[in-house]
């Protein structure tokens, strides 16, 4: 059961706890929209992390499979060799997005497959399925990172998600049961004082009665 | 900080993500990078497809009345889970996405249909809660 607050039975205390429980109450209603919308953001950002998880996998195993038939057809110290020779610098800004309030990240990157006389490697020394593989690889890596920015996404709402949802509970399970059980208390205390003046006033009445 | 003092900033931290200053449809089609900056003093980016999506469901003539984010406001006085959309560009346009009865001015939607409208028009809606 929640602790009632220490409070003065006044009417002054009683309307100054009437308008904290209202102030309360709002907050509490609206931090409950808040989590249901925060909810919904993030069921939406999980369905896209699965499907973007599933296509990523998917063409992981398809540049997998396009790097074992280059180890076979090319051998493999030749392959390690040419990956070697391979340079990449690639240009990917990162700022953010609002969703709620909520910073999530958002990935911009450039065109992300090459053709093959950008990868550096020796077009002489290497076969076409390097060329495949290292294409396969190359969109793979583009999914990665759209990946990469749907699990930070989802990772930021989550976090607010259990911040929002704790205030909610101190508001529902802890703030609004302490001012509603101190709220009861000055409304008994004053009814209890209003009866013992209407007992007294009663009473002085009888009394005068009797003198006269 | 005092309980009450909390729930004031909070509050007041609930409607930050929304923009200083809206754009119309129109506005946004035609600037190259099609933004708006919001009260806390971020960047809230458009993206052009959902752009000219929303482009595809309007008439030309009425594509400067459509004021972008498109406000769902959220009011615990409605119901939990219920929101309300307003203007009437906004209310053809959600009306049209979700496949509803077009209203007058002012559109009702549930929770299911805010998920769906979210899925369909990530950048271009925004939560605004009223109390």
């Amino acid at each position: 059961m929640a602790m009632a607050i220490a409070v003065y039975p006044t009417r002054m205390e009683l309307l100054k706890l009437r308008q904290r429980v209202g102030l309360a109450q709002r907050g509490h209603d609206l931090l409950k929209e808040k989590v249901d919308a925060l909810v919904i953001e993030f069921f939406e950002v999980v369905r896209r992390i699965q499907e973007a998880r599933a296509k990523a996998l998917e063409q992981l195993s398809a540049a997998h499979r396009a790097l074992l038939m280059c180890f076979a057809i090319m051998g493999t110290l030749e392959t390690k060799q040419a990956s070697k020779e391979a340079k990449r610098e690639l240009q990917v800004e990162i700022s953010t997005r609002h969703i709620m309030g909520i910073a999530v990240p958002t990935v911009e990157v450039g065109e992300v497959e090459r053709n093959a006389l950008m990868r550096g490697y020796s077009l002489r020394m290497t076969s076409s399925v390097l060329d495949e593989a290292s294409r396969e690889f190359e969109r793979a890596l583009k999914l990665l990172i759209g990946l990469a920015e749907l699990e930070g996404s989802a990772f930021a709402i989550a976090r607010e998600l259990e911040r929002t949802k704790r205030r909610v509970n101190a508001l529902e399970y802890i703030l609004i049961p302490r001012l509603k059980e101190a709220l009861k208390f000055i409304v008994m205390k004053l009814d209890e004082i209003e009866r013992e003046n209407f007992s007294r006033l009663k009473r002085i009445k009888a009394m005068l009665e009797e003198r006269e | 900080m005092s309980a009450d003092r909390l729930i004031k900033l909070e509050l007041s931290k609930l409607n930050v993500h929304l923009p200083q200053r809206r754009l119309s449809l129109k506005e946004a089609l035609l600037s190259a990078k099609p933004q708006v900056v919001t009260r806390d003093g971020g960047v809230h980016k458009f993206k052009r497809e959902e752009l000219e999506f929303l482009a595809g469901l309007l008439p030309e003539a009425d594509r400067d009345k459509l004021q972008l984010p498109i406000l769902i406001a959220l009011e615990p006085k409605l119901g939990r889970g219920t929101a309300r959309i307003s203007g009437e560009a906004e209310v053809k346009v959600v009306s049209r996405v979700l496949e509803k009865e077009p209203a007058a001015g002012e559109l009702l939607i549930y929770r299911p249909e805010v998920a769906i409208l979210r899925r369909k028009l990530p950048t271009t809606t925004q939560y605004l809660f009223l109390w």
